[in-house]
């Protein structure tokens, strides 16, 4: 599904990625840790295409294809999906209609027929009632005055709603209370599938109680450091980044 | 009769040059027309071409103070049309008033006491025209205009001068898609207590398109509103000039006033010029103004191209986003989502 080879990533010509390694197949569940500044959010934005992450060495190749070859909106309708850690508020876009331009839009590149505003109603009521997102939320604009959680859910409702190939989650337990992080978590496992892979992208071991990764790989410093299984998190957890990054040197 | 029009040199005149997008024609010697739409019950016409002006006529027309191109179109105007709206008349339908052909033209529109209007002004875009117009509100009378100003090679001023007594409200939308010149000037007193106005515009300018809207509110009496909303989409090498002028006269207490002008600067080439001012001559008043110019925001516009939506459209989305709270002004449905339609046509050109 993704596989991503000696990675280098520059911000503003500032190295963040420093030969970053990873391979995530269908049906996985992988999650991403690291300490703060450890280039996690460069790793989510150079997944989604975001402009001003510049790929100077190694390769992303999704699906058999060159990731950093495509646009956003490319790889959104092929089926990447990135949960953003802060997702925008605009004003003067109903979420309503911000859901069917991004469903329409994705079809339409697809090939497939657009839905009429019966059917993407009919489409988003039928996922928003799991994750308890309200009507009249759907017909406020976007983001603007929702909390954390609210903003959060509407992410995954999105996930829900394009049904993405690999679904990449930045942050996505940030800010939540522990109700709001059950229901996001509820949601994500869902979408488990085996055509599906997600990567998980978090500081803290928290969401991983809920969400259970097949793997876990530890970034520090712009590269993989350390890769185990689910029981890694508990390490991490009771060592902390600091202890597991010098084992691992 | 010679009146002489403003240069650059009067302030108020800095970013619109008449003369010289005049050019040696001027505003020609034939007079322009004002033609009202199929005339409700309850509202009375007069076409000031005509002889015996009635008293209501005579009363108002040319009374309210006007500018000096207003004063021109006053002068050497030999048409247009006089409205009146009789004592507690609520006028349902919207009523169409259209100018046309070239030259100057005047308007007079009188709402008598507790009457009620919405009307919907259509400039034609093909010719040069000096539009004037005079707008009375009596005690508690109610007007909501729509003022619909296409895409025009052409000049295109008009002065709206405007009284309202006690507890009149005005509630404005102006779309204005530019011209080779293109100048609205609002001059509004709020006359009697409890009076309001509600100002909102967009305009979506590309080419080489210019749009000046000049605004002019006195707070004459105490106790009085003004709320004023302008929104501007410029692109290529159009250039967007909004000058908003509030007064709050001496012991006109108890005023409140907000004005906000936004403009979004697609191309180098694009200019905006926002001035807003405020007088205030009285103590206990709430007055605030603000102004700004940027670009379309990055993370929104990422945001949006990540969920699958291709730039053009983000951007046309975003662009949309920016101005609809201007358009939600618009009172009537029908008449906002037409103001929809002329803003989304626009707003194809800019993202083409």
């Amino acid at each position: 599904m993704l596989e991503i080879k000696n990675l280098h990533v520059a911000v503003d010509g500032k190295e963040i990625l420093k030969g970053l390694s990873l391979r995530v197949d269908a049906g996985e569940v992988h999650a991403i840790m690291g300490p703060n500044g450890s280039g996690k959010s460069t790793l989510s934005y150079v997944l989604a295409g975001r402009a001003g992450y510049e790929i100077t060495e190694g390769s992303i190749t999704y699906r058999g294809e060159d990731l950093a070859a495509l646009a956003p909106e490319a790889r959104s309708a092929k089926g990447v999906f990135l949960a953003m850690q802060y997702p925008v508020e605009i004003p003067g876009v109903t979420t309503m209609m911000f859901l069917k331009s991004a469903i329409n839009a994705q079809r339409r590149a697809r090939g497939e027929a657009e839905l009429d505003a019966v059917a993407v109603l009919k489409a988003v009521r039928k996922k928003a009632a799991t994750l308890n997102v309200s009507e009249e939320m759907l017909k406020r604009a976007l983001n603007v005055g929702f909390s954390g959680g609210e903003k959060k859910r509407l992410e995954i409702l999105q996930m829900a709603l394009f049904e993405p190939k690999l679904a990449i989650l930045d942050e996505t337990d940030s800010g939540l209370d522990i109700d709001a992080l059950r229901l996001v978590a509820e949601g994500v496992n869902a979408l488990r599938a085996p055509e599906r892979a997600i990567l998980l992208i978090t500081h803290y071991q928290r969401l991983l109680d809920y969400i259970v990764p097949d793997r876990i790989h530890v970034l520090a410093k712009g590269r993989i450091v350390a890769e185990g299984g689910k029981e890694l998190a508990l390490e991490l957890e009771a060592k902390g980044y600091e202890q597991i990054i010098k084992d691992a040197a | 009769m010679t009146v002489a029009l403003p240069t650059r040199r009067v302030e108020e005149w800095k970013y619109s040059d008449l003369a010289r997008a005049l050019g040696d024609a001027g505003f020609g010697e034939v007079s322009a027309r004002a033609v009202a739409g199929p005339v409700p019950q309850g509202v009375e016409v007069f076409l000031l071409d005509e002889p015996n002006r009635p008293e209501w006529v005579k009363a108002h027309y040319g009374k309210l103070p006007a500018n000096s191109v207003s004063a021109v179109s006053l002068a050497k105007a030999s048409g247009g049309v006089a409205l009146r709206v009789h004592k507690n008349k609520h006028i349902e339908a919207p009523l169409a008033l259209d100018f046309t052909g070239q030259g100057h033209v005047r308007a007079l529109l009188v709402l008598d006491e507790g009457a009620s209007l919405t009307l919907v002004e259509r400039c034609d875009p093909a010719e040069t025209r000096n539009t004037g117009f005079e707008i009375v509100l009596g005690r508690n009378a109610r007007l909501d205009h729509v003022r619909i100003a296409p895409n025009s090679s052409a000049v295109q001023v008009e002065e709206v001068s405007m009284t309202l007594a006690n507890d009149a409200q005005y509630r404005a939308h102006f779309a204005n898609f530019g011209a080779k010149l293109s100048r609205l000037e609002l001059a509004i007193a709020l006359a009697g207590a409890g009076a309001g106005v509600d100002l909102s515009g967009v305009s979506v300018l590309s080419g080489s398109a210019h749009a000046d809207v000049t605004t002019d509110v006195t707070h004459v009496v105490g106790h009085t509103q003004s709320v004023q909303l302008f929104k501007k989409v410029v692109a290529g090498g159009a250039q967007a000039i909004y000058q908003g002028k509030v007064t709050v006269k001496p012991d006109a207490d108890g005023s409140d006033s907000r004005q906000t002008a936004k403009a979004l600067l697609l191309g180098p080439r694009a200019e905006a010029d926002l001035k807003p001012e405020l007088e205030i001559l009285a103590d206990d008043v709430k007055c605030a103004h603000g102004a700004a110019v940027g670009d379309l925001d990055a993370d929104s516009l990422f945001y949006l191209k990540a969920r699958g939506i291709p730039e053009k459209d983000a951007r046309h989305l975003l662009l949309h986003a920016f101005l609809e709270d201007a358009v939600e002004g618009v009172a009537n449905t029908d008449l906002r989502e037409m103001v929809r339609g002329a803003v989304a046509h626009a707003l194809d050109q800019v993202t083409a």
